[in-house]
């Protein structure tokens, strides 16, 4: 019995202790050059599927939910925006060369397409991730026209 | 005394597994700045791309290059072709393999020996090629996502034989099916249609647009 309280006071230290380790926000607060916005043309509508469905992992700026300042939350959720902002960054997509700008946009679309993206665990503390048959359409549609702006520019 | 030292070492691994969050960001970060240094210079390379292939298609491809490109453009063009064979055959692993090869010869591609203008296009098509080479060589088992990586590879590299030359006859094939329909591109050393995109399931499925000397 004393034991069992050992452990569980180290726990309970333990868990007060990483509270203080928070780590760095993903928050630039400000649109650069290179953000997508700057870069194509996107209709509103685009605009809101993108901002529930990807920037908070694939951009900059993080909506941070209230969970993320409780640790070890807060860690699980900058590994995932570290892990998707080395694979796609909306933020700075324009500082790519246009071929580059092409494949990233297809490599999305493929992964609308076979539901892969958003993460299944985002999508279950994010309802508005979920995406419509008809959303993800929408998507689609639209990455095309900008593949083909970008490729008219070349 | 023995409860504080297990306390302290609790807190130490923790300590030790966020500052691997942390440290990892700040890696991030840094491969993020150089990007967008490189971003000016390639941007302009885009637009001469265009102009040397405008050139070409009228011409076939004259290589000016030396011939140390040449052969590298070669182990290029023969790494890629492994790969498409191994698409071909539905051989997951062999994929992987040939794309870290491609990848690696990418590496090792000794960019003094071209000319400034030669240079510009080749560092545009690198810069994408190697990505994709590089996550078909992490993806052995997901034949779908490599010929994805496939699909955009094959336009840069038929992008570089048309700029550089190539190295041997080569045939640009067109899978029409691919991609929901929008088609794909890719090069065959062999004038028999063999699709990379589909493999057994629809072989022979697709035409020969153009014959690169």
């Amino acid at each position: 019995m004393k034991r069992a309280k050992q452990i569980l006071f180290v726990f309970l230290i333990a868990i007060i202790v990483i509270q203080f380790l928070q780590p760095a926000r993903n928050q630039s607060g400000q649109a650069v050059q290179s953000d997508i916005s700057n870069t194509y043309s996107i209709p509103d509508s685009v605009h809101t599927l993108l901002g529930n469905a990807c920037f908070d992992c694939h951009s900059n700026n993080t909506n941070y939910p209230w969970y993320s300042n409780i640790q070890p939350m807060g860690w699980l959720i900058e590994r995932d925006i570290k892990n998707g902002k080395a694979k796609l960054n909306f933020s700075e997509l324009g500082s790519l060369s246009s071929r580059r700008q092409v494949s990233k946009l297809q490599g999305v679309e493929n992964r609308i397409k076979d539901g892969t993206m958003p993460l299944s665990s985002y999508q279950f503390m994010h309802p508005s991730a979920r995406l419509t048959e008809e959303e993800r359409q929408v998507l689609v549609d639209w990455i095309q026209k900008a593949q083909d702006t970008i490729a008219s520019q070349r | 005394m023995k409860r504080l030292a297990v306390a302290l070492a609790v807190t130490v691994i923790f300590l030790l597994g966020s500052n691997e969050v942390i440290l990892a960001q700040h890696e991030h970060h840094e491969v993020k700045s150089t990007d967008k240094d490189d971003s000016a210079p390639k941007h302009q390379g885009k637009n001469e791309t265009a102009v040397v292939k405008k050139n070409d298609d009228t011409t076939k491809t004259s290589p000016k290059v030396n011939a140390k490109v040449a052969a590298s453009i070669k182990e290029i063009v023969g790494s890629y072709l492994q790969l498409k064979n191994a698409l071909v055959n539905d051989k997951t692993n062999e994929s992987a393999t040939a794309g870290a090869a491609l990848e690696t010869t990418f590496k090792k591609f000794d960019k003094k020996e071209l000319a400034p203008q030669q240079k510009k296009v080749y560092e545009d098509v690198e810069d994408d090629a190697r990505e994709h080479a590089e996550h078909i060589a992490a993806n052995a088992g997901k034949i779908e996502h490599q010929r994805e990586h496939f699909d955009m590879l094959s336009k840069d590299i038929y992008d570089l034989v048309k700029t550089f030359g190539s190295p041997q006859l080569l045939y640009k094939d067109f899978c029409p099916m691919y991609n929901d329909n929008k088609g794909a591109i890719w090069l065959s050393e062999k004038k028999e249609i063999r699709n990379p995109y589909y493999g057994k399931k629809m072989l022979t499925c697709g035409s020969v647009k153009e014959e690169i000397k």
